[in-house]
């Protein structure tokens, strides 16, 4: 290049705007709006998994959207697989979702075990298709998860706390470029 | 919307959204207006991310939605916006305009409504008054009243406004256009938030009290407390009314920044503060269109000049007329009544500071013998090859190379004109010439690819060291939680150690450049605001 750019104007504004910029940015990923893709499939199913699947769904949980705003179309549906008949439950916050929640826990209970039973069924059947149905099936269980508060015993009915389920593979993985030394 | 645009917008979604915001948007972008189907068969993705990164987009006006465009019955159309996208980078600028005007809370209200989107007052006050108790002493905390005292301030010089009623979402908005009938809900076009009336209005909002301090020792009642606030439907006399920043507002106090500081950096500083008067006396009476301000007499400026500044009635003329007389015309005569009456030429100081940018540019990349050539065809129109050495002082062989330079950049263009109907070379003049419209906006794609450009390599930087990154995160986490449950000092230097040297090394080097990068970000953008203004303002219909 013949001609060298100027330096950049320092000064006390230009690093607030700085700093201001990249406040924004990092406060932006931890709201609702941002929306991480699915997660990428691994190589092996694992039992983790089936627990894992709740924690992605959190985008649009805690945002109260106003739907006299939004068109009626964007709103997600919840699908609940009973055996007779389709019953629909909308992801529509302006409705308290809290009060109807004691009145449902128990059909919710029964609903469970009818689905579980359904989701066997279905899995064993079709094995070799670990992607397109597994996809399905975990969105369900995520979806349905949303609606139960979030405290971390009692999710998905399991008694373990949610560290339980880590593989360990996140353990360990500092060391990766010194694979010289042996690693006790 | 050009490719460098679409790219431009792509990267700030990425960076603000996630990706598959991004996938969409860029979509849209790239294809106008689609519906639901469309979007959802052509970015491949589930569509219950497409609806979520929908809302997402209208919840920030990146995205309107029309129903029933093509008669009732009709899927609803999204369509998205490119340029209120490219506000995004601009958002460190209008919160610390905010800062320097209205202090913090003004700041912090500017922020929350700029990551939310659109927000009610109510809400905004709330959050706004949190946020500050945290940062308050022990024991005190913020009152209300005094924010909503700022968000007030805000809406009445217009900072801020309210968004449109939702055009067909439902219910069918106040029937503001003649032309709208009772049956139709969608209007032909769509209303902009200054044609309701009630645009800048607060409405009567019941909130009394001061914010409570979340106590971070006491977790059970904490999480109570979390949850009733979740629980809590509070209604404070403003359901449905939602506010949004004003851009058009904070451009034009940009913009008559960059006009006064023109001034006092060409002449002096009481020239800069009788321009800086005038503007401010014209703020509410000139419409953000509007080519110059409206004629004040001498009279009213003197009278309005701030108290620090007494001059006398006689030396103010002087400045005056001395501003008048400058050849960069920010200041123009309009009449004799009432001591002379005076207007800013606003669209002529713009074009101005345009081309004064133009000049700059070519000045830093070609030398400053390629700028005098450059400045000279500014401003005699058309130059022969002759001329132009003749007129700039420089000797055949260079001026020809420079000009070729030059030419090959499309910051010149040449004209051709026949002597006769075949256009024999011998028999042509070959003119150069230097349009200021169109070269100002081939540098406008520039700026937005130099833009694009430095955000792909800070992301790959980034990208580059994630692992050191990740590891540096987590030791601060680590020492964090060290220091808040008081270990001795030897624990912290261990845990200190576990970056080695070299590594520490390289994380000081990418801070800096990242820094370097975000820091040149924010410098582009003020030229691409000047060079925005310029254009919008003369390809404006002059009615």
């Amino acid at each position: 290049m013949e001609q060298k750019p100027l330096p950049l104007a320092g000064g006390e504004e230009a690093e607030y705007l700085l700093a201001l910029k990249q406040d924004f940015r990092g406060v932006m990923k931890n709201l609702p709006f941002f929306i991480k893709p699915a997660a990428a499939q691994r190589d092996v199913q694992r039992y983790s998994d089936k627990y894992h699947s709740s924690e992605q769904t959190n985008s649009l949980t805690d945002w109260n959207l106003d739907w006299r705003r939004f068109p009626r179309e964007l709103q997600v549906h919840i699908r609940r697989r009973v055996r007779e008949g389709l019953a629909f439950s909308t992801m529509d916050s302006s409705v308290p979702v809290q009060k109807k929640k004691k009145k449902k826990e128990e059909e919710e209970v029964l609903l469970k075990l009818e689905t579980l039973e359904k989701k066997e069924e279905h899995e064993q059947s079709s094995e070799e298709e670990e992607g397109g149905v597994k996809k399905k099936p975990e969105e369900e269980e995520g979806a349905e998860a949303e609606e139960e508060y979030d405290e971390e015993e009692l999710e998905e009915e399991t008694d373990y706390i949610m560290s339980y389920f880590d593989n360990g593979e996140e353990f360990g993985g500092d060391s990766d470029d010194n694979m010289d030394e042996a690693i006790y | 919307m050009t490719a460098q645009e679409v790219r431009l917008c792509g990267l700030l979604l990425q960076e603000h959204f996630g990706e598959v915001v991004e996938k969409v948007g860029r979509n849209l972008l790239k294809s106008g207006t689609q519906n639901l189907r469309a979007i959802v068969h052509e970015t491949g993705l589930s569509v219950d991310l497409v609806k979520k990164s929908l809302c997402v987009l209208v919840q920030h006006g990146a995205c309107s939605f029309i129903q029933g465009r093509k008669g009732p019955g009709s899927p609803t159309e999204y369509k998205a916006h490119c340029d209120r996208v490219l506000r995004i980078l601009r958002y460190p600028r209008y919160i610390y305009t905010a800062k320097t005007l209205y202090g913090d809370t003004g700041e912090l209200i500017i922020e929350e409504l700029l990551q939310r989107g659109h927000m009610t007052m109510s809400n905004t006050v709330k959050t706004v008054a949190d946020r500050l108790t945290q940062s308050m002493d022990e024991g005190s905390s913020m009152d209300y009243g005094e924010v909503s005292a700022t968000f007030s301030k805000l809406v009445e010089t217009h900072f801020l406004q309210r968004c449109p009623p939702a055009a067909g979402a439902g219910t069918t908005g106040s029937s503001q256009t003649a032309n709208s009938t009772s049956a139709a809900p969608a209007s032909s076009t769509a209303p902009t938030p200054e044609s309701f009336p009630d645009c800048y209005r607060v409405p009567q909002v019941t909130l009394i009290g001061r914010s409570k301090r979340s106590l971070a020792s006491e977790e059970g009642e904490d999480q109570r407390n979390a949850k009733k606030a979740k629980m809590d439907p509070e209604t404070h006399g403003d359901e449905g009314i939602y506010w949004q920043v004003n851009f058009e507002r904070f451009h034009q106090h940009f913009r008559d920044q960059t006009i006064i500081s023109a001034v006092a950096n060409k002449l002096d500083q009481t020239s800069s503060e009788i321009v800086r008067t005038m503007l401010r006396m014209s703020e509410v009476t000139t419409s953000s269109t509007a080519p110059c301000t409206k004629p004040l007499s001498a009279n009213e400026i003197f009278r309005s000049l701030p108290a620090t500044y007494n001059i006398p009635r006689h030396i103010l003329d002087q400045y005056l007329t001395l501003l008048v007389d400058d050849p960069m015309e920010f200041v123009g005569k309009a009449g004799e009544s009432g001591g002379g009456m005076y207007i800013v030429n606003l669209n002529q100081a713009l074009a101005n500071l345009a081309r004064a940018t133009l000049e700059s540019i070519v000045q830093e990349r070609f030398g400053s013998r390629s700028a005098r050539i450059f400045r000279l065809l500014l401003r005699k129109r058309h130059l022969e090859q002759k001329q132009v050495e003749d007129f700039a002082m420089i000797p055949a062989k260079e001026a020809k190379d420079m000009l070729y330079t030059l030419l090959s950049q499309n910051l010149v263009q040449l004209q051709e004109i026949p002597k006769t109907p075949d256009f024999a070379p011998s028999r042509t003049f070959y003119l150069y010439t230097v349009n200021q419209l169109p070269t100002a906006r081939l540098l406008l794609q520039n700026c937005y690819k130099t833009v694009a450009n430095l955000m792909e390599r800070r992301l790959f930087e980034a990208k580059e060291s994630k692992r050191l990154l990740e590891k540096s995160q987590r030791i601060e986490a680590i020492l964090a939680s060290l220091q808040a449950s008081g270990a001795e000092p030897e624990q912290l230097t261990e845990v200190e150690e576990m970056i080695t040297a070299p590594e520490k090394q390289q994380l000081d080097s990418l801070r800096l450049h990242v820094n370097k990068l975000d820091s040149a970000e924010n410098q582009v953008d003020e030229t691409i605001f000047l060079l925005e203004s310029y254009i919008s303002s003369s390809t404006k219909p002059t009615s």
